[in-house]
């Protein structure tokens, strides 16, 4: 392998590992408040990427701007689904029963997506989208970097929000204890519902970013899916932190692979990563101890 | 020697929950393990029992080092086991609950119909002797908290365990109740069932037990005849924190 | 000391004579009822058992055309694959996502023994189903680490990965462009191979219900049900759940590939993204909660509705993902509405008609397990907050109370 390509694969692995990362982030976020698996993540993620391109078909402005209705939408949404659905399962099977829930919610999208835009395969065309930079030989498209750059802003915000705001002391304590959260006098449902919100919230970004420069068809979700659970067992279910690691390190290795073995194999670094995960340290690789118990 | 733990150590995060505790239960007796609240006692419950890998140290029972042992092994060795906040199969009948035990798995158990009578014969045997037998078909979260204790004994009396655990029996029970618990405690005593109990009630562990063991801090501080116990300055000290 | 355990002997019986009726008087259930409930659910399943088979076996007659007797033979598949995945889902309470993975691997296995080995349709049918076999042990070990959530993801990513793999590694498995598989019979005509098939299905999901309805009457399936309720405490209990779980898993995968291999060589042409998608497994889970998965034919029951469900939005709307919609729509409901399925439901409808002889508690009783759960997993601190909690504290009073008689302490 050449340098340059090294490098290359390198950069744009990290570029797609900063993707990763953010929407990662956001299932987290629903798994540490309410132990519920998020399916339906990736199908919002393609629902706003839709959004995107829809509204660059329709209005002829730079896709992004989207972000403006869809971000705040989409937080109401994720707070309407917390506390209308996912609120009303029992808690002795609530996470089983959130997986089918939210499975059931993903086909929905996805078959409404097929319904109104029927299946064929669409993307968003940019001016700068054939722009690339030379950094040191390797060519970085110009588009990869903007999403990148939103991804990071996003996480940034996000981490930023849980760190040092009241409501992310709020949201920490809720993840960490509900019951002496509840004690301290912290409404835990009503920030239940904000975290739900706030993950969806991510998934808005996410897909804009994805808009940017990927072909989407109403399936691709399942594609997204499989390697998001991926990179949060490895990381181990419920941190933030170790998902964003194994986010990178799963984006860069992906990115690497694809140049000896191909797009598609190279996916499957995320399934072995997963049993492996599974056969030597169920409890994942960075952090949370929950995966085993949930 | 019945049961036995050496230097036996668990820690969560920062805080050592056992912490080097050496302890020995002896055989046929009644054994009661007392200590304050967040003295460790559940933990050293689920160490024993394999619900939880200790850190280091060792647990034998009857001479085999059953420390690496996972919990369904340490039951079927013949430790049986009851629950803090008691647990017993809420969607199963009472029955049901009964059959669960498994002492010798072999292929013949794993078809063997689950209405085999013997087995229902037996499984009523001990629902007789809790007491809840008119309860035979009766989902089990159909019961009171009460009647549900008694049942989970029942269920790892099936079990023919040679030790039974019980973490706190008479922990939310009425004080009728309580007294029937004890009862049935002293019975199956003497029909040479060891027995170890962690409890609070101290009127229940001072009138049952014929050895305790105090625990302080994850480790036995003091351990002898409950009269002894009662005077012990140590044991005062770790309750009252003079 | 022998007077002295005489006299707590003896003390102790008449304490239970004396506790046994006044504990008692709190929870009502007549031991009558269940067992008289039982007798006439047994009569009716017995009776619906004679007309469900009359029905199934007399279909291929009564079918106006071939179309319908293929509808037919799609709705027995779905049966086959749902009671399949219902050995795991149903007994253990492990929801697997991912089922279509054996579904696929045991028509690929098929259709690419004919091709490879050039072996009669049936001899690698067989072969396929002890293919799958091996392939579930390793995955089944993998996967059963660990529990919940992480379990139903590791099922989707296992079926994610086939697909990848089967798509990809065109030389061997045709890619895309799909596998065709040889018919078995060459000499019958489309609607005979419709007939022939559907007995073939027919007699594979009878083999199927027979054998979870073994499993449900033995001890093993006494002890798989209880590590559904509660794993941790039923391992206390000596139940070798490790290798129990195991061997329902394989027994799943087993039934499951068998009816995607029956599919291979009565479709006869394999597609990767069909056969390995998450929504046939999706399909399977729908259907089995549907019904009722604590119930014998309630994987049968859910692919009878939602088999003709899918056929009518096929015709219907035609190739549209509207099918799609319908399918979360009704799996919503019932995850939402009626997580124990249709026969349950129905149960307490026709419950609701009769003289009222239980009392029920189950709210709090399973609200209180719910806690003995979360106390067990956090630290003691957890158990002082909720003691401290003025809601939870007063519902732990309440039932305390409830399990003593008055009577009892006052006396």
């Amino acid at each position: 392998m050449s340098g340059p390509l090294f490098l290359q694969s390198l950069i744009l692995g990290v570029l797609l590992g900063g993707l990763y990362a953010l929407l990662a982030a956001g299932l987290t976020l629903y798994f540490g408040i309410m132990r519920v698996v998020m399916i339906a993540h990736s199908a919002f993620l393609i629902l706003a990427a839709y959004l995107a391109w829809w509204f660059n078909r329709e209005t002829g402005l730079d896709p992004m701007l989207s972000l403006v209705v869809t971000v705040p939408v989409f937080f109401l949404a994720g707070f309407a689904m917390q506390r209308l659905l996912v609120s009303r399962l029992k808690p002795l099977t609530l996470t089983m029963m959130s997986v089918l829930l939210t499975f059931a919610i993903a086909l929905i999208i996805e078959g409404a997506l097929g319904f109104i835009f029927t299946g064929t395969q669409r993307r968003i065309q940019l001016p700068y989208a054939g722009d690339s930079l030379d950094v040191f030989g390797a060519q970085v498209p110009v588009v990869k970097l903007v999403a990148f750059v939103l991804a990071a802003f996003a996480l940034l915000s996000l981490y930023l929000l849980l760190k040092y705001t009241r409501f992310g002391r709020a949201l920490r304590a809720t993840i960490q204890h509900p019951e002496a959260a509840r004690l301290v006098g912290i409404d835990t449902d009503r920030t239940a519902g904000y975290g739900f919100g706030l993950g969806l919230a991510t998934a808005a970004i996410g897909g804009t970013a994805l808009s940017l420069d990927a072909t989407i068809y109403p399936s691709l979700h399942w594609h997204w899916i499989g390697p998001l659970m991926a990179i949060i067992v490895v990381g181990g279910l419920g941190s933030i932190p170790g998902a964003a690691i194994a986010a990178m390190l799963l984006g860069i290795s992906q990115s690497l692979l694809q140049i000896p073995l191909g797009a598609t194999w190279a996916q499957t670094v995320f399934y072995v990563a997963l049993f492996a995960t599974l056969m030597f340290r169920p409890q994942g690789f960075f952090g949370g101890r929950l995966a085993q118990r949930f | 020697m019945n049961l036995e733990t050496v230097e036996l150590t668990k820690s969560f995060g920062g805080v050592t929950a056992v912490d080097h505790a050496t302890v020995r239960f002896v055989d046929g007796k009644v054994n009661g393990l007392i200590g304050p609240n967040g003295s460790g006692k559940t933990t050293f419950f689920n160490c024993v029992t394999g619900m939880i890998k200790p850190d280091s140290g060792s647990v034998a029972y009857r001479g085999k080092d059953i420390t690496k042992h996972a919990s369904d092994r340490v039951a079927r060795a013949g430790i049986g086991r009851s629950f803090q906040l008691c647990r017993v199969f809420p969607r199963m009948t009472v029955m049901e609950n009964l059959l669960v035990a498994v002492r010798h798995p072999s292929v013949r158990t794993l078809l063997r119909s689950a209405d085999d009578e013997h087995e229902r014969e037996r499984a009523r045997h001990w629902l007789r002797r809790v007491g809840i037998d008119h309860l035979e078909h009766a989902e089990a979260r159909n019961l009171s908290y009460g009647q549900q204790k008694l049942l989970e004994l029942a269920g790892v009396l099936m079990g023919d365990p040679d030790t039974i655990m019980l973490d706190e029996p008479a922990g939310g029970v009425n004080p009728a109740l309580i007294g029937r618990i004890a009862t049935l405690v002293r019975e199956l005593n003497e029909e040479g069932k060891t027995f170890i109990i962690v409890e609070h009630n101290m009127e229940m562990v001072m009138s049952l037990c014929d050895h305790v063991v105090v625990f302080d801090r994850g480790r036995p501080i003091a351990e002898g005849e409950p009269s002894m116990i009662q005077q012990d300055p140590r044991v005062l000290e770790a309750y009252l924190g003079v | 000391m022998r007077n002295d355990s005489e006299r707590t002997a003896s003390a102790g019986r008449t304490a239970s004579a004396d506790l046994g009726p006044a504990l008692t008087e709190t929870v009502v259930v007549a031991p009558d009822a269940p067992r008289r409930r039982r007798r006439w659910s047994r009569a009716v399943s017995l009776a619906l058992l004679v007309v469900g088979a009359a029905l199934v076996l007399s279909f291929p007659f009564i079918a106006p055309n071939p179309y319908i007797l293929s509808a037919g033979v799609v709705i027995l598949n779905y049966a086959v694959l749902s009671t399949g995945w219902n050995f795991m889902g149903g007994f253990t309470g492990y929801i697997s996502l991912g089922h279509a993975a054996y579904f696929g691997l045991g028509a690929y296995g098929t259709g690419l023994i004919v091709k490879y080995l050039e072996l009669p349709g049936f001899v690698a049918w067989v072969l396929a189903a002890l293919v799958v076999v091996a392939i579930s042990v390793p995955v089944g070990i993998a996967a059963l680490r660990v529990r919940g959530a992480s379990f139903v993801i590791v099922s989707i990513a296992f079926v994610l990965i086939l697909l990848l793999v089967f798509q990809s590694w065109r030389e061997f498995t045709g890619g895309s462009e799909g596998l065709i598989v040889p018919r078995p019979f060459p000499d019958l005509l489309r609607p005979e191979h419709h007939r022939a098939f559907f007995y073939l299905f027919a007699g594979l999901l009878a083999a199927a219900l027979v054998a979870w309805w073994v499993i449900d009457r033995s001890k093993f399936g006494t002890a798989l049900k209880s590590i559904r309720e509660d794993e941790d405490k039923a391992r206390s209990l000596g139940v070798p759940t490790t290798r129990y779980k195991l061997i329902a898993y394989v027994l799943s995968a087993l039934v499951t590939g068998l009816g995607g291999g029956l599919y291979a060589l009565w479709f006869g042409d394999l597609d990767p993204i069909f056969q390995f998608s998450i929504l046939i497994g999706s399909y399977m889970v729908l259907m089995a909660l549907l019904g009722g998965v604590r119930h014998l034919f309630g994987p049968l029951l859910g692919a009878l509705i939602v088999g003709i469900a899918l056929e009518y939005f096929k015709l219907e709307f035609g190739d549209t993902q509207f099918h799609l919609v319908a399918a979360g729509l009704l799996l919503g409901v019932v995850v939402l509405f009626m997580p124990d399925g249709v026969i349950p439901a129905v149960g307490q409808l026709i419950d609701r008609f009769r003289p009222q002889q239980t009392s029920i508690r189950d709210v709090s009783a399973a609200e209180l397990l719910e806690q003995n759960r979360r106390s067990d997993a956090s630290a003691t601190g957890a158990a002082d907050a909720r003691e401290a909690s003025g809601e939870a504290s007063t519902r732990d009073a309440s039932d305390v109370s409830d399990a003593s008689d008055p009577k009892e302490v006052t006396r």
